[in-house]
């Protein structure tokens, strides 16, 4: 090889290199706006899904065991009473990556909504996570025009409504959820896990149960600082 | 005219990416569980297949032979990156349930294959008609596939339950079901391919 070539083939390498970084650059600059706005809207449309009717009025980010913990406060009026709720952040590592969601919690433990920021399991499995269920078939669909679903929360995090974190969250095997197995899930404080990725449904409940334990820290550091 | 249909068609079935070349397997098994999943990921690699033949035939006179590979990779990363930016911010319910896949274009053999077997030796005209081509039969493989492994294996036909209260064959599902299905489609595609050549020869 000549000095030439050698020149040559920097020269092109070094062109191409740069063209190619100038326009991701382009590209990232034209969607880093949208992509933050939906993250924005997500947070605050999932806030308002796990904490119903209830006012945020504030976010707090605490550190506990050396890691962030961010939560939020709510209240609601109800009789004249006002009663306090809790969300946070649960994170836990799954199947393939992180499981990252988001918990509301009221003042006597129980979970009034559970919904899932982000999550890379296996499509088909694991990713069935946020699968929203659709209680008709594929022939009702095509023939029986019966308008839109009702339902528009996934199947599986709508299991966690109503479970007391103070007590440990049970896995049963029963298949995918359907409102005829919903008592005997919540007599026995349980979801029932995904098929086929039960390290997934594992990991959720993990998280909550110890995003919990911090948020329990976290109160009582705020306590004391008061 | 008959030309250009033919290098559009060739991709589909006489050089089928997934059944006769025997490359981008690992994204054919992988994403083809739901068909609105296997028609995206057909849609994104279709894209940057296109776009990487075009540049990659527009350079071709002037790219020194030596370092074509990491060329090729630079092209490809970059095209892969913009659809993932894009899907991101445009297609958000799509990107969730796609997950780890986009990105993973980078490393599809069939881009880089295309672009060094066809797209390199080429005119720019051609090699668009070659990814559109390869795209489509890619896109078709996910489907064909996705279609008998969510009907199977999920009970579901675009997400929505076929028979309500029958247990899936969970297995389909699950990476053997896509090697099976995978198997059984070569299968019958060889036989079809054996038969017209036998045709041919009697005549």
């Amino acid at each position: 090889m000549n000095t030439f070539q050698m020149i040559k083939a920097i020269l092109v390498l070094t062109i191409i290199g740069f063209i190619a970084a100038f326009s991701l650059s382009f590209m990232n600059k034209l969607t880093t706006e949208p992509i933050a706005k939906q993250n924005q809207e997500k947070k605050l449309l999932s806030l308002s899904l796990v904490l119903p009717s209830y006012t945020i009025q504030k976010e707090n980010t605490v550190t506990i065991d050396g890691q962030p913990f961010t939560y939020w406060e709510a209240s609601k009026e109800e009789n004249k009473v006002v009663k306090k709720a809790w969300a946070f952040i649960a994170e836990e590592k799954g199947y393939g990556g992180p499981v990252q969601s988001i918990v509301g919690i009221d003042d006597t433990g129980k979970i009034l909504g559970f919904t899932i920021l982000s999550q890379s399991e296996t499509p088909g499995l694991g990713a069935r996570c946020t699968e929203i269920a659709s209680n008709k078939t594929f022939f009702d669909h095509l023939f029986k025009n019966n308008g839109s679903d009702t339902e528009q929360i996934p199947w599986f995090q709508v299991q966690f409504i109503g479970l007391d974190i103070n007590k440990p969250i049970n896995i049963l095997k029963k298949g995918d959820w359907n409102s005829t197995i919903q008592n005997i899930l919540l007599q026995q404080n349980a979801v029932t896990a995904i098929t086929g990725a039960t390290i997934t449904t594992k990991a959720v409940t993990l998280s909550i149960e110890k995003g919990a334990q911090k948020l329990k820290k976290a109160l009582t550091l705020h306590e004391v600082k008061q | 005219m008959n030309n250009y249909f033919k290098e559009i068609f060739k991709g589909v079935w006489e050089k089928n990416p997934t059944f006769v070349l025997g490359i981008g397997m690992c994204a054919t098994l992988a994403v083809s569980v739901s068909i609105s999943n296997a028609l995206w990921m057909g849609v994104a690699t279709t894209f940057v297949l296109i776009g990487s033949n075009i540049l990659v035939s527009a350079i071709r006179n002037i790219t020194p032979s030596h370092i074509r590979i990491p060329i090729f990779i630079i092209i490809i990363a970059a095209f892969t990156t913009i659809v993932d930016l894009a899907l991101k911010a445009y297609q958000p319910s799509v990107y969730k349930s796609l997950g780890i896949f986009i990105p993973l274009i980078v490393v599809n053999c069939i881009i880089l294959g295309r672009a060094e077997e066809f797209a390199a030796k080429n005119t720019i005209f051609n090699s668009i008609l070659d990814g559109l081509g390869m795209g489509l039969g890619f896109t078709l493989n996910l489907s064909v596939l996705s279609i008998i492994r969510e009907i199977t294996g999920a009970n579901k036909l675009l997400g929505y339950q076929l028979i309500p209260g029958m247990k899936p064959a969970l297995l389909m599902i699950l990476a053997p079901g896509a090697f099976f299905t995978l198997g059984l489609l070569l299968w019958g595609m060889n036989v079809i391919k054996a038969r017209t050549a036998r045709f041919k020869q009697t005549e």
